[in-house]
């Protein structure tokens, strides 16, 4: 069984996002085979430098740059959500997967979930 | 009934982001069915995207908004065949 | 003709709130009908703001739909578990009595059968389970 765990949402303005990330990282502690898709305005969760102190959140940089280490398989973003929203190479965290055809991940995986 | 391969679960109305990410990820062998304010596409003309993939709609949720007519192109269901579609699918997508 | 499919057994997942949301609705009378067919139901979990179906201090007007209650009633008959994912409760305000006692909290408010646990129940439902089928707010 693999599972991909969708995020579709911006970060901070919900815990949708936080609550996806929870997700992925509870099923790699299970051994499951899980990756992220991030899509539409979830591609935001990925642009480096957030300082989130001001707004007395956690910045979530470092549980997504650590993602592999407690065994996520891969991080997708959707190709076009990136343009849309001014992400490319040069402003975003390391380790990401370009999808140009998000949409087949979804038919790659045995279960696919959002987190709300 | 013709098997299904992911049997998608819209329940967002026809203008969310999430309606055209969903219609986006429809693939032939695919069905939809949708639920809650998903049923106002029932009255949204222009018909249905792709006439290969067969489109349910939860009767209850369409009854409740006024929209007890399904277009020619959509099978109105009770719960009971919804659950039945979830079992037929191999797959299922709640969006 | 009647389709046959074989039967099922499922786990749900309700990430929307009653009142907020349809989820619980949708979600019960999806369970009432799969139990109905003859499916199994290994377990409900609540998830994000799903969790506020587990409160026990939801009072409706009389002449809305208790939608704590009713699935409290529907857990029970069919002995069917429910969980409130202890993450999603705690920061929501949805307590058990060790969890009022361990962050001196001046009430507990979880409802009856609805019990705390953490997220590993979801990963064992989805596990153990044929189906995993979600209820989130629509929109």
């Amino acid at each position: 069984m693999s599972t991909l765990i969708v995020i579709d949402q911006s970060p901070y303005g919900t815990w949708a996002g936080r609550e996806a990330l929870d997700m992925a990282f509870s099923l790699a502690a299970f051994d499951q085979s899980v990756s992220l898709l991030f899509t539409g305005a979830g591609v935001n969760w990925l642009r480096k430098a957030q300082t989130a102190s001001e707004i007395e959140q956690k910045s979530v940089e470092k549980n997504i740059s650590a993602a592999p280490i407690f065994g996520v398989k891969a991080i997708y973003a959707d190709a076009k959500a990136c343009v849309q929203y001014g992400l490319g190479l040069d402003n975003m965290l390391a380790g990401v997967a370009m999808a140009e055809n998000s949409t087949e991940l979804l038919h790659e995986h045995t279960h696919t979930a959002f987190a709300g | 009934m013709m098997p299904i391969n992911t049997l998608h679960i819209l329940n967002k109305a026809p203008d969310h982001s999430r309606t055209a990410q969903c219609k986006h990820a429809l693939r032939p062998g695919d069905a939809l069915l949708l639920t809650e304010n998903a049923v106002l596409a029932l009255s949204v003309a222009g018909g249905h995207d792709d006439p290969a993939i067969p489109v349910y709609a939860l009767e209850p949720d369409a009854v409740a908004r006024g929209l007890g007519q399904s277009g020619t192109e959509t099978t109105l269901v009770d719960f009971s065949a919804m659950v039945d579609l979830t079992a037929q699918a191999q797959n299922v997508i709640s969006w | 003709m009647a389709a046959t499919s074989s039967l099922q057994n499922y786990t749900l997942v309700i990430t929307g709130a009653p009142y907020s949301s349809q989820a619980p609705q949708t979600a019960l009378l999806f369970a009432r009908a799969a139990i109905a067919a003859g499916h199994t139901l290994d377990r409900v979990f609540l998830y994000g703001d799903g969790v506020h179906l587990a409160s026990s201090l939801s009072a409706p007007p009389s002449d809305e739909t208790h939608w704590a209650n009713e699935w409290a009633r529907f857990l029970k008959g069919n002995s069917v578990p429910g969980v409130a994912c202890i993450a999603s409760a705690l920061r929501r305000g949805l307590v058990n009595e060790s969890e009022k006692k361990r962050y001196e909290l001046p009430a507990s408010n979880l409802l009856e059968p609805f019990i705390i646990a953490g997220l590993g129940e979801w990963v064992e439902g989805t596990m153990a389970s044929s189906r995993v089928i979600y209820f989130h707010a629509g929109g």
